[in-house]
């Protein structure tokens, strides 16, 4: 069962180099043919400086990196019950080649909710990935369900 | 690929084009599993998701948010999306067949950008909602 008192800690997330074959990957995988998403030349021509990733690449990004700490842990969900309830992406600037990503994780919500079989968890979290330079790239708010 | 649009052009209540997927295949979920790296097998071994009562595999979610993203960014441009969320519904199986549909449900001038809200939703040829979300994107004006 998620324990609400987690709420507000934070986890610092390693640096990520973004890789040109893992965007252009993410994009095989959906089936998604827009050719900005596979050649620094067909983003060129509709005006991205380099290839942009598609739009759920953040995911990539928060799967492939690694969190120092244990967040589902911490927070003491069952991994058997958890559900992936909700995913939202605020895009600060593009994400491109090269680009070395680091961020935070934070819990910013652990609400319980009564459902027919018992209480129920909804657990979000806030992360937000910075570039090289300091700059604000992505927001990414998950939120996950632990089932009663 | 999305051809150049602009806020005068785009109208409350407007449609995005509809995108209707191929089936969603197995290899498809062991492709999307190593290129997004959630490896959970629920996606990708049929005698995991046996377990857990369903027939099989069913899909990752996020594939099926990317199928939305495709439909968004074939419409309107990458540089544009400002935002983009999803909730995630009933599973996909292998062989459904997605369709992404959506609508402008509002546009908005704020500290000088020119924003438009609208709907996505994604469903299974019998109709079930699988993801439903929301886009946010800040066009370019033609007056500018």
């Amino acid at each position: 069962m998620a324990d609400v008192t987690q709420v507000g800690r934070e986890y610092r997330i390693e640096p990520f180099e973004v890789e040109r074959t893992k965007m252009r990957e993410l994009a095989q995988a959906i089936g998604d043919p827009n050719p900005i998403y596979a050649t620094k030349d067909a983003a060129l021509k509709e005006g991205y400086r380099d290839m942009p990733g598609p739009p759920t690449f953040p995911a990539v990004v928060m799967n492939w990196s690694r969190t120092e700490g244990d967040l589902l842990g911490d927070v003491k969900v069952n991994y058997a019950k958890i559900l992936h309830g909700g995913e939202e992406y605020e895009y600060h600037r593009e994400i491109h080649p090269g680009d070395i990503l680091s961020g935070r994780t934070k819990v910013t919500r652990i609400e319980p909710k009564a459902g027919k079989s018992g209480t129920m968890y909804f657990i979000t979290l806030e992360t937000v990935f910075n570039d090289q330079n300091g700059e604000k790239v992505v927001t990414i708010r998950t939120t996950m369900i632990e089932r009663a | 690929m999305a051809q150049q649009v602009y806020f005068e052009d785009i109208n409350v209540g407007e449609e995005m084009p509809p995108l209707v997927k191929d089936p969603v295949t197995k290899a498809q979920l062991v492709r999307y599993a190593g290129a997004s790296g959630d490896f959970n097998p629920l996606h990708t071994d049929d005698a995991i998701g046996k377990l857990v009562g369903l027939e099989g595999v069913i899909a990752h979610g996020m594939l099926i948010m990317g199928f939305g993203g495709e439909a968004i960014t074939r419409w309107i441009p990458k540089k544009y999306l400002t935002k983009y969320g999803v909730r995630f519904g009933g599973m996909t199986r292998p062989g459904d067949v997605i369709t992404i549909t959506g609508k402008v449900k509002s546009k908005l001038k704020e500290g000088g950008k020119n924003i438009i809200r609208c709907e996505v939703v994604a469903k299974d040829a019998r109709g079930e909602v699988k993801v439903t979300g929301e886009f946010e994107a800040s066009l370019p004006s033609r007056s500018s």
